[in-house]
C-alpha cells in the first residue's frame, strides 16, 4: 500500500470536497442577485454567473468521485 | 426517454454514444471526439452534461451537428444533479443548524471550567453551583451541536471522513463522554467537588478537560469555514 500516494489523496479529496459547498453557496448567491436584477443584461450577467459556478460543482463531484474511486484502489493494493 | 436508460449508451463495448443536454439526447456515435465512450477521458456518455458546458472550451453551438435522437421525460431536464438531498442542503443554507446550536455547549462548558477555577481559588461554593450548571448546560446542548455537525456532514460532504470529519467527530464524543461523566458524577456527590479525593480531583479534570476537547473540535470547524 503506498501511504504517500494515500495521504496525498486523502489531500485533495479534502480541498475538493471543502469547495463543493462553496460554488453550490456561490450558485444560490448569483441567482438571488439574479432574482433581484432589474436590467435585462445584469439579470442576464448573475444567471450566466450562476450557470457557470453549477459547473464547477458538476465538475469538481466528477473529480471527487474519481479520486474516492482512486483512493479505493490504491487501499486496496 | 428516461433518464435511467441513457446509462444503456455509454459507447463502451460497441455500444451507441447518447448523452442528455438540457433535456435533448445526443447521438454523438462514431465521432472522433469520443473514444469508447468518453470525451478527452473526462466526459463520459450515458449521462446528462447539461452543467458541465460552461466549464469546456466551446459553447453549446457545437451540438447544432450532432444529432438528437430524443428528450429526456421523467423529470426536469437540466436538474442533474437534483435529488432529495439538494433539499436538505437548501433547507441547511437556509437555517444553518450547525453554527447557530455549536456556540452553546463552547460558551457554556468554557464558562463552566472558569467558574470551577474561581471555585477552587476562593472556595465560594455558588462558583461551584454555577460550574455545576454550566456543565450540565454545555453537556445538554453538546447534543443539538453535534446532530446538527452529522446532518451538515452527511448534507453537504456525503460523510466523507476526511482528518478534519475524523478529528471533529473523535473529539465530540470525548466531549460528550466526560460531559455526561461529570454530570452523573456531580449527581450522586453533590459535594464532590469540596473534597481532595480522586473523585474529586476527577471531576475538575473532567470540567476543565472539555475546554480542549472542545477546542480541538471548534479549531477543525474554523478548518472547514478558512480553508488553508
Amino acid at each position: 500500500m503506498d501511504k504517500q500516494r494515500i495521504r496525498e489523496l486523502e489531500e485533495m479529496i479534502q480541498v475538493v470536497l471543502l469547495a463543493i459547498p462553496r460554488e453550490i453557496s456561490a450558485r444560490e448567491f448569483y441567482l438571488q442577485a439574479a432574482r433581484k436584477a432589474f436590467s435585462d443584461s445584469s439579470r442576464g450577467l448573475f444567471s450566466e454567473l450562476a450557470e457557470q459556478e453549477k459547473g464547477h460543482e458538476a465538475e469538481l463531484r466528477r473529480i471527487l468521485a474519481e479520486l474516492k474511486s482512486e483512493l479505493i484502489k490504491v487501499r486496496g493494493q | 426517454m428516461k433518464r435511467g436508460d441513457l446509462k444503456n449508451y455509454d459507447g463502451k463495448d460497441g455500444r451507441p454514444v447518447y448523452f442528455a443536454y438540457k433535456g435533448k439526447v445526443y447521438d454523438i456515435t462514431g465521432s472522433r471526439l469520443w473514444k469508447n465512450g468518453a470525451h478527452l477521458n473526462r466526459h463520459h456518455a450515458g449521462g446528462d452534461l447539461t452543467h458541465f458546458m460552461s466549464m469546456a472550451p466551446h459553447a453549446e453551438e457545437v451540438l447544432q451537428k450532432c444529432e438528437v435522437v430524443g428528450t429526456i421525460d421523467d423529470e426536469v431536464a437540466t436538474d442533474i444533479a437534483t435529488d432529495r438531498m439538494d433539499v436538505y442542503r437548501d433547507w441547511y443554507r437556509r437555517f444553518h443548524p450547525h453554527p447557530v446550536t455549536l456556540h452553546y455547549p463552547m460558551g457554556l462548558y468554557y464558562f463552566a471550567a472558569f467558574m470551577q477555577l474561581l471555585y477552587l481559588i476562593f472556595r465560594n461554593p455558588s462558583f461551584e453551583q454555577a460550574a455545576f450548571y454550566a456543565f450540565v448546560g454545555g453537556t445538554l446542548t453538546t447534543f443539538p451541536a453535534a446532530l446538527s455537525g452529522l446532518f451538515s456532514w452527511w448534507v453537504n460532504y456525503q460523510m466523507t471522513l476526511t482528518h478534519i470529519f475524523r478529528m471533529k467527530i473523535i473529539f465530540t464524543i470525548v466531549t460528550l463522554v466526560f460531559g455526561i461523566s461529570g454530570c452523573i458524577l456531580r449527581f450522586l456527590y453533590p459535594q464532590i467537588s469540596t473534597g481532595t479525593s480522586s473523585l474529586s480531583l476527577t471531576y475538575s479534570a473532567l470540567v476543565f478537560l472539555n475546554v480542549p476537547t472542545l477546542t480541538i473540535v471548534a479549531f477543525n470547524g474554523g478548518k472547514i469555514t478558512w480553508p488553508s
